[in-house]
């Protein structure tokens, strides 16, 4: 046995010497949120949002791509560097809107949480509290690293989807066409579907996550020379991911919108969809999938947010500090934590709903990111040579005004609706 | 003496010599090879652009700046060549806190008003690096000044006295003009700069690797963190980069060169000096992780002959570092190992007494190729502080000392 798990150990961290922060990312980002959105999506819809994931992928790649430059570029953070550049006020209102963005998606993470674990019967009352301690020991105890490596090895789970996308037999040639050829434009009248346009488009594209990549670049050390395998990592990452993804919506157009379950509302019936691969045992792949997510997803959440606030805003961070010496750092942590795992425990909450409604808010929030990112990655006097190039700012620009379209459009539906 | 905070400078009114308003401070600035503290210029917005104010000229700061010049003689310009922008370059910037050792963000600037026959003088009293700047910054123009200023008396500063804080700059050329230096900064422990280097963004660290001496280079060099360490010196020129290895500890100069890219290696080798040049090959020779290649080639060795006289003699000829010479070993005419005196039973001891007589029983050593993990278990065992490195010939070649130990175990907690 121990020299199986040798064998093993040895072999996975060969693919994390390869894989980079880029990867990394881009699997944190098929966290709760993810899942749920992706599954509600197909359920609700069918085929009718798969025509987003490749803008989406594109978009991914630019605004991905941009935060690994400027970290290997400048070597700080982006909040660093949105204080050095636009001040503190700025700043400060920067990071409120990115703790209580960041909020509903640590809640996102304690409602998977809630969610997996209740397939197997166990109740939120206790499973909660208890993962809740495990997250914050996590990283109290130092043990961040370690256990970081695990959760990413766990989440290859996701390649089921892919397996049960397959399996279940899906409409090829319409999924193909849907992924191309957008919906009749009456669609985008719906108020319902373009709220869920937006929540597809906040999950994969979350502002935390330029927060998060550029941060992990630069503690990594990759600098301007090491630069182009960033590059490559960031990509192939983000193809991943959405891969994924547009996996999870076919898988679930093919079983629960073609059975008529338009309505995901539990974890349960969003675990149908790999019925096809693992048949009554589906929920427990999917359980273990989305709890392996959840957890992974929660204890970096609140700890890449802690570290931006901190940073931009002169507090001392960092996980080597002790309490004392970081009380902001450490509180914030904590409080984030606690308060998330507290909105789960409220009876009734409809977790399903709660967590839909936090990624529509990250992608509401995300287009006033993007505007500080390409302000800053276009100043020579951040980026010198590496500045913007033309295609990139018109692919990254498009995509925050299209945001903001969205965001118009859908608060426009709520008036006359 | 009155205090001004620079973010309230900021966007003051400016008077002409009329009275009438002519545009708002822009910038403060410090032409350092003057002075390091005393505002030389204002940079003011007027209506026909920027013109620089010379503060010389400034005849009151009461209520809006006033001035004996008028504003058609001030000069066109943004002041930046040879001079420190307080906005531009201080405000939210990362500086160095000498005093607190450590990298602190820059809220506000503290700047104290003094008179000198009946004009204003403006110097730079401390950096704000607490809440009250971010309170004053964050409510300015939103809260009323009156009820602004009374929240703040109710906060307790944090700022350090300007004359403790050492700026960072990435520009060379900039670095010379503006007589930016880190002398404070090398006052302290290696250790100590070392957490500070490590805080710092890649472009800075080399900056201040550029500036410190080679000696406190060195010795900061050798207490950061290896990833750190090798991206500091794959940073640096290849003669800059010779210049502080050749100051640094041969073991750990060796564990860094180790780590380069051999092409690096040795550009670095070719600009070292040929004495160290031959020294460092020869321990990169040796495998890493053996007896070997932690030791320190620089021992105190003294003929197995001699008495406590020659051992202090050569004790104070000695060049290499102090962590070696807790034990004095004794060697044939060979060189072949034959004892080892503590420094304490030297000290102790009449100067005339033969070495041979103070030698610590049984004499531990180890061979050159012993594994890393076997020689931490000799110091276990035996307590010792050093231990004696033999080659095939039982030839004394180097020195472990337990500082290399203690950096070996904690690098596989």
């Amino acid at each position: 046995m121990a020299k199986f798990w040798k064998r093993w150990k040895v072999r996975i961290l060969l693919f994390f010497a390869v894989v980079g922060p880029g990867f990394i990312t881009a699997n944190v980002d098929n966290d709760a949120g993810g899942i749920w959105t992706y599954s509600a999506a197909g359920a609700q819809f069918g085929h009718m949002l798969l025509w987003t994931m490749i803008p989406i992928t594109v978009a991914l790649i630019v605004v991905q791509e941009i935060c690994a430059r400027m970290g290997a570029v400048t070597g700080k953070g982006l909040s660093d560097l949105i204080r050095e550049e636009f001040g503190f006020r700025i700043t400060f209102l920067m990071m409120i809107g990115l703790v209580i963005v960041n909020f509903g998606n640590v809640v996102t993470e304690f409602a998977g949480i809630a969610g997996s674990l209740e397939l197997f019967g166990l109740n939120k009352y206790y499973t909660v509290p208890v993962c809740a301690v495990i997250v914050w020991l996590i990283v109290v105890r130092g043990q961040y690293k370690t256990v970081e490596k695990v959760f990413l090895a766990a989440s290859f789970f996701y390649l089921t989807y892919i397996v049960a996308g397959f399996l279940a037999k899906p409409a090829w040639l319409e999924a193909l066409e849907a992924t191309v050829v957008p919906p009749h434009k009456e669609m985008f009248l719906r108020q319902d579907y373009l709220y869920m346009v937006i929540g597809v488009v906040g999950t994969t594209i979350a502002p935390w996550m330029q927060f998060y990549l550029q941060a992990s670049v630069v503690e990594k050390g990759v600098t301007r020379r090491q630069y182009k395998a960033s590059q490559l990592d960031v990509i192939a990452g983000c193809i991943f991911t959405d891969t994924v993804a547009w996996f999870i919506i076919v898988a679930c157009a093919s079983t629960l919108y073609v059975h008529g379950y338009h309505n995901i509302t539990s974890a349960k019936e969003a675990a149908e969809a790999l019925q096809p691969l693992a048949e009554k045992y589906a929920y427990i792949l999917f359980a273990v999938g989305l709890f392996n997510a959840s957890l992974f997803a929660a204890s970096i959440l609140p700890l890449s947010t802690a570290y931006a606030v901190c940073e931009g805003l002169g507090f001392e961070s960092g996980v080597g500090k002790k309490f004392g010496e970081a009380p902001v750092f450490y509180w914030l942590y904590t409080i984030l934590i606690v308060a998330g795992a507290g909105v789960i425990l409220m009876p009734n909450i409809p977790l399903v709903k709660i967590s839909i409604l936090s990624q529509v808010i990250n992608g509401v929030v995300l287009p006033f990111v993007l505007v500080f990112m390409l302000l800053l990655v276009n100043k020579p006097t951040v980026m010198g040579e590496y500045v913007n190039s033309r295609l990139y700012n018109v692919v990254a620009w498009a995509t925050t005004v299209i945001m903001v379209g969205l965001t118009l459009a859908w608060f426009w539906t709520l008036r006359s609706g | 003496m009155t205090t001004f905070a620079l973010t309230e400078l900021l966007g003051a009114p400016v008077f002409d010599t009329g009275g009438s308003r002519c545009g708002r401070v822009r910038e403060l600035g410090l032409i350092p090879q003057e002075d390091r503290a005393r505002i030389a210029v204002l940079i003011v917005k007027t209506g026909s652009g920027n013109r620089i104010l010379p503060f010389g000229s400034v005849t009151s700061m009461e209520s809006g700046i006033r001035t004996d010049i008028p504003v058609a003689n001030w000069a066109r310009g943004d002041g930046s060549e040879g001079m420190l922008l307080l906005e531009r370059d201080l405000l939210d910037q990362q500086v160095i806190d000498v005093f607190g050792r450590k990298v602190v963000r820059v809220n506000d600037l503290d700047l104290q008003q003094e008179s000198s026959g009946n004009r204003p003088v403006l110097r730079v009293g401390s950096v704000d690096v607490g809440p009250r700047g971010a309170v004053r910054r964050l409510l300015k123009g939103v809260v009323p000044l009156l009820a602004l200023r009374a929240l703040l008396r109710q906060i307790p500063p944090r700022s350090i006295p300007w004359d403790f804080v050492d700026l960072i700059e990435t520009d060379p050329a900039r670095r010379v003009k503006l007589k930016i230096s880190h002398d404070r900064l090398a006052k302290l422990h290696p250790a100590d700069i070392a957490d500070i280097v490590e805080d710092l963004a890649p472009d800075e660290r080399e900056a201040v690797f550029e500036t410190l001496n080679e000696e406190v280079a060195a010795g900061a060099l050798e207490e950061v963190d290896p990833k750190v360490q090798k991206a500091i010196v794959e940073s640096l020129d290849s003669d800059r980069a010779a210049d502080i290895v050749e100051e640094m500890e041969p073991d750990a100069a060796a564990d860094l060169l180790a780590d380069l890219p051999e092409e690096r290696t040795s550009e670095i080798l070719l600009e070292m000096q040929p004495q160290e040049r031959k020294e460092m090959v020869e321990l990169l020779e040796f495998k890493e992780n053996t007896a070997a290649g932690r030791m320190n080639p620089e021992y105190l060795a003294v003929h197995v002959a001699g008495s406590v006289h020659d051992a202090v003699e050569a004790l104070r000829h000695f060049e290499g570092g102090v962590e070696t010479v807790s034990t004095v070993y004794l060697v044939d005419s060979h060189g072949t190992l034959a004892g080892a005196v503590p420094l304490a039973k030297l000290v102790l001891a009449k100067p005339d007494t033969p070495l041979l007589s103070l030698t610590q029983e049984p004499l531990i050593s180890t061979h050159a190729g012993a594994r890393e993990k076997e020689v931490a278990e000799l110091f276990d065992k035996y307590n010792l502080m050093t231990l004696p490195v033999v080659d095939d010939n039982k030839k004394l070649t180097g020195v472990i000392t337990s500082d290399d130990i203690i950096s070996l175990l904690r690098a596989n907690l």
